[in-house]
């Protein structure tokens, strides 16, 4: 009998929602406004989040990860440095003109024209120049046969070539056009920006008709927001705060692995870490099952590489060290590095906990540990800097956006390269390879030697997979993807 | 003496001699390693007893004994306070009484400083300085002295005409004493009434500074408790672990509001405009 | 002309301590950039150039009105600054209401019950509303009014019903020092021969007060309200972050951390002359309160 009045008294509350099949407006707490809403100027994760849903891509990545057409439908290589592009010819952009290959051709020039001074140029510039082939074919040549060319590519957004050069790059960053599933209805800078459904779009009808972008800086208040239904969908939970939400009957908490990885950088040129024996003991120091559990309550999972299962050319066989505080205490007396003083650098940018949680793991087998914190800007400056003055320690959350190794321990191991504080010629060897070679199985040897060398060295130590944590109402269907993106599209509300 | 300090100031007084004795004690004091994490003892609420000890405020996010924490956390937001304070009292004093005594173009030149400084709000500037100089407890007492002297040059550069053209120190002038002498012995102990009310409505106000800046991640280093970055940290847990921010937030707002009080009553004695009627 | 100067050693001060902490370059490649690349940007940038070189093209830039554009946004900071003012002079004005709306009140209430209980009680009030942290106390507000009663909105700028939390925590932060002044001026002036000698003469209290107290006690609050404008302005960092106010601080802070040097200087000049023309504005006022005072060339 009771049962029976609570489902009655359940259905008498859901009716009003039941009533209510389609959802109009979906609104979405960000940390940030978008910075640019031009897609080859910024590309920080508040910006990308607004505008990739203005725009199309070259191609993309389906939510396995693989990458699929978008824009093009097809590609081959013509040589090692030549790739073609096929297009397709029904795609309109919300001004009504249709795109063509002159606007891929031209979206690939804006952003390697150095004159354009695009920061994700670095992305790009293996490329050489796109040209139009044929009415919907366009070539990309690139410097050297470059294997890792789509997965950048999943980046570069379409822009109207007619559009941009009639209105000029001030006025298209302020009032873009593009051709994907939604369009810039208003944007106030800092503020929110409001984006209407494409109803003409090539890949069907936008489930929702408006969607607007908040800029909530603090994560209390996107929760608050949330929990009052001020909005449908918070970016940046932290574990704790989604743990907290759970209990609530009308919210859920979206979570998923990424891409990025959590790592511990460890200065191979300067300082006490100089001895490979210090950086192992500090590798096996580290207890990171326990601090995933304890400071990441299992959203991240642990990781034991510099490098994610979601990117290529990860091997699951070879494994860093595994925890054993003895023989790291050990090798450290062995090293004659007891009570070394080592500095930590880190910023506001970076878990604090995580920063502290490691301090004092490393003062357990017998280093003293200093923390420095610092601004950003600064952080950056010694990070890169020569090895003096970088540090003995740092945090690092590392994604290149591509999930392929060549853009995650090339540049933070090669040596040369501004992160990089490790030298060793038969590491360049082996990632140099992997980067010019076309051919997958190849690849992947390479990276496999080259993981075998980093655990040897430990120039870093793998700490956990970062997961992309989302609180949002109930109703709203969607997986996050391990690149990060955010894509209305692949949205649906269902009461 | 004690007899004319109405019973209500007894008690601040008493307040703030044991805020002053907790910080200096913490050490004693402490039950626990401030410093000392269990990860696996995170959030723990007020009155656990467990195997590692018991934690009578309960634990922080990285399972630290909130009690310790908040006892060395009074040490570093006084420190930084105090020495701040005296920092800007030193240096805004000094240049109020230059101007004050020297007048003319001297007088320009600082008052004209001082305007500059007060025109940008603290903050601000204190936001830019930290990031160039970079956080830390030194970088920390310096920023705070060196943008906020100018409350102090002004009242003391007032205080200073004011003093200065009194008969009996332009006797001393004549009488040969050095402008240096005039100043230490006879001009400041006649200003350093009204300077001891600004600093105290500046120690409560510097105490809020630092857990501001903590707030915005350029407080004291990590992993050094102050009552801001304790409570900074513990704001991310407001709903389900009221203990870290409850227990911090009330320290500092009972310390603020008795220096204010102290201050409040200061003036009241040295300020004959509101002696009374 | 005074006012001039000092804004110009604002912006000194300013621009030398931005430059001192690094160029925003590192800021804007994506991590993998080459040191080729990085050199490239920062010379297309003109980061490369000695400083004072910089320094000139920026104060002649200054001298034509152009506030030059934002290194990270692409727009021109004219833009960027003129679309968060209005935020910024609602939420000071809210703030400024607050202020003086419970501040003044108060510190008539303690000077003219002086010594009795109810003085302390109201002290003891006003100061609470400075001596909590902001970041805290605003968060407690967002959870009472916002999430358990839900009378206010939690976040962001829409409409009037969200201008009134973030004003009534910025406004707490210089309620009490409008109080106390109060509070001295009204004592300061129930003490003079004037107001004695009409109380002598039978007037009550209540009427010594509202008829001559309050005008001249008017004058010290209104330099106290002048002095406060410029921490109303872009002192409401944190209130801005809490409560998702997009007005200057806001704006102040984020440039400050990704060094987009000129937003920085724009609100740094803007908060300046802001102060300075509330200074003006508060000794035209002396005038209109007291009409013997007259405006000095």
């Amino acid at each position: 009998m009771r049962k029976i009045l609570i489902t009655a008294a359940a259905l008498l509350l859901a009716a009003p929602a039941l009533a209510q099949t389609a959802k109009d407006a979906l609104t979405v707490d960000l940390p940030g406004d978008a910075a640019t809403l031009d897609p080859h100027i910024q590309w920080d994760t508040d910006s990308y989040t607004v505008y990739r849903n203005i725009f199309d891509n070259l191609v993309t990545r389906d939510p396995a990860g693989k990458i699929v057409p978008q824009v093009a439908t097809a590609w081959r290589y013509a040589d090692d440095l030549t790739v073609v592009f096929d297009l397709r010819t029904d795609i309109i952009f919300q001004d009504g003109t249709k795109l063509s290959a002159e606007d891929v051709a031209f979206s690939v020039n804006r952003i390697i024209d150095p004159g354009f001074r695009s920061p994700q140029l670095s992305q790009f510039d293996q490329i050489t120049r796109a040209e139009v082939t044929g009415p919907a074919q366009v070539t990309l040549h690139t410097r050297t046969p470059y294997p890792a060319l789509l997965a950048q590519l999943v980046k570069l957004s379409i822009v109207p070539k007619a559009v941009v050069e009639r209105v000029g790059n001030a006025a298209f960053n302020q009032q873009p056009v593009g051709s994907g599933p939604y369009r810039l209805r208003a944007w106030q800078r800092g503020v929110q920006t409001v984006l209407e459904a494409n109803d003409a779009y090539w890949r069907g009808k936008p489930p929702f008709q408006t969607v607007t972008f908040r800029a909530v800086p603090d994560l209390s208040t996107r929760v608050a927001d949330l929990r009052t239904g001020r909005a449908d969908i918070v970016r940046g939970l932290t574990p704790d705060e989604a743990e907290a939400l759970k209990p609530e009957r009308s919210l859920q908490v979206l979570s998923g692995l990424t891409e990025r990885i959590g790592y511990l950088f460890v200065n191979a040129l300067a300082g006490p870490t100089r001895d490979v024996r210090v950086r192992q003991a500090i590798a096996m120091a580290i207890d990171r099952d326990t601090i995933v559990a304890a400071l990441y309550a299992n959203y991240a999972k642990p990781a034991s590489i510099v490098l994610t299962p979601a990117n290529f050319g990860y091997t699951p066989d070879v494994t860093g060290w595994p925890y054993d505080p003895a023989r790291a205490r050990a090798l450290i007396k062995e090293a004659g590095a007891e009570g070394a003083a080592l500095t930590f650098t880190t910023s506001p940018a970076y878990d604090r906990r995580l920063t502290e949680a490691i301090q004092q793991m490393l003062q357990d087998v017998g280093l003293r540990v200093q923390i420095v914190e610092v601004d950003q800007p600064t952080f950056l400056r010694r990070r890169q800097g020569n090895p003096e003055e970088a540090g003995s320690l740092s945090q690092g959350r590392w994604s290149c956006a591509c999930q392929d190794a060549d853009g995650v321990i090339f540049p933070l191991f090669r040596s040369g390269g501004m992160w990089s504080k490790y030298a060793n010629p038969e590491y360049d060897a082996e990632v140099d390879a992997a980067r010019t070679v076309l051919d997958e199985g190849k690849r992947l040897a390479h990276y496999r030697r080259a993981f075998e060398i980093l655990r040897q060295d430990v120039p870093g130590v793998g700490l956990y997979q970062d997961a992309a944590i989302y609180g949002a109402r109930r109703e709203l269907r969607w997986k996050p993807t391990p690149n990060e993106a955010f894509f209305i599209m692949d949205m649906a509300w269902q009461p | 003496m004690i007899a004319r300090i109405p019973p209500g100031m007894r008690l601040v007084l008493l307040l703030l001699a044991g805020f002053a004795l907790a910080a200096l004690a913490a050490s004693w004091l402490s039950p626990h390693d401030p410093m000392r994490q269990s990860l696996l003892l995170r959030l723990r609420p007020p009155g656990t007893v467990a195997p590692a000890g018991s934690f009578l405020l309960g634990t922080d996010d990285l399972g630290r004994d909130l009690l310790s924490r908040t006892l060395y956390g009074a040490r570093a937001s006084l420190a930084v306070a105090m020495l701040s304070v005296a920092v800007s009292l030193l240096l805004g004093t000094a240049l109020g009484l230059v101007a004050g005594w020297f007048r003319g173009w001297t007088a320009v030149l600082v008052m004209r400083l001082v305007d500059t400084m007060l025109s940008i709000p603290a903050i601000l500037l204190a936001v830019l300085t930290v990031a160039v100089l970079g956080p830390g407890f030194l970088n920390l007492v310096i920023v705070l002295g060196l943008t906020r002297w100018p409350r102090y040059t002004r009242v003391a550069y007032a205080a200073t005409l004011q003093v200065a053209s009194l008969p009996y120190i332009r006797a001393a002038e004549m009488a040969g004493a050095g402008a240096a002498r005039i100043l230490l012995r006879h001009v400041l102990p006649n200003i350093a009434g009204p300077l001891m009310v600004v600093a105290t409505s500046e120690f409560g106000l510097m105490i809020l500074f630092e857990a501001g800046l903590s707030f915005l991640g350029l407080g004291i280093q990590p992993p050094q408790p102050s009552w801001g970055s304790i409570m900074s940290a513990g704001r991310q847990h407001v709903a389900r672990a009221w203990w870290l921010t409850v227990f911090p937030g009330a320290c500092l707002f009972v310390l603020v509001l008795c220096v204010n009080l102290f201050g409040d009553w200061l003036r009241d004695r040295v300020d004959p405009r509101s002696r009374g009627r | 002309m005074q006012a001039a100067v000092s804004t110009l050693g604002v912006l000194t001060l300013v621009f030398f301590i931005m430059r001192l902490s690094g160029d925003p370059t590192l800021l804007l490649v994506p991590e993998g950039a080459s040191a080729e690349q990085i050199a490239q940007l920062r010379h297309a940038l003109g980061f490369d150039r000695p400083l004072l070189v910089q320094y000139g093209a920026y104060l002649a830039d200054l001298a034509r009105g152009d506030l030059g554009e934002s290194l990270v946004q692409r727009a021109p900071v004219s833009t960027i600054l003129a679309s968060r003012i209005p935020y910024t002079l609602a939420l000071a004005t809210g703030a400024m209401l607050v202020a003086l709306g419970i501040g003044i009140p108060a510190g008539i209430a303690m000077a003219v019950w002086r010594g009795r209980t109810i003085e302390r009680v109201l002290a003891a009030l006003v100061l609470a509303g400075q001596s909590l942290p902001t970041f805290w106390s605003g968060i407690l507000l967002v959870l009472l009014f916002g999430v358990v009663l839900q009378w206010l909105p939690t976040s962001g700028a829409d409409g009037p019903a969200s201008l009134i939390m973030p004003s009534v925590a910025l406004g707490a932060l210089t309620m009490s020092t409008f109080a106390r002044m109060t509070r001295i001026a009204v004592l300061d002036e129930l003490s003079r021969d004037y107001v004695v000698a009409a109380r002598a003469r039978g007037l009550s209290l209540r009427a010594a007060v509202t008829r001559h107290v309050l005008r001249n006690a008017a004058i010290p609050v209104v330099t106290v309200a002048a002095l406060e404008i410029g921490n109303l302005l872009a002192g409401a960092i944190i209130v801005e972050t809490v409560f998702a106010w997009p007005g200057i601080g806001q704006l102040a802070i984020q440039a400050i951390s990704s060094r987009d040097f000129l937003v920085v200087q724009a609100v740094v000049l803007f908060v300046s002359v802001a102060y300075v023309a509330m200074n003006l504005l508060a000794d035209l006022a002396y005038a209109a309160i007291d009409p013997r005072i007259r405006i000095s060339a």
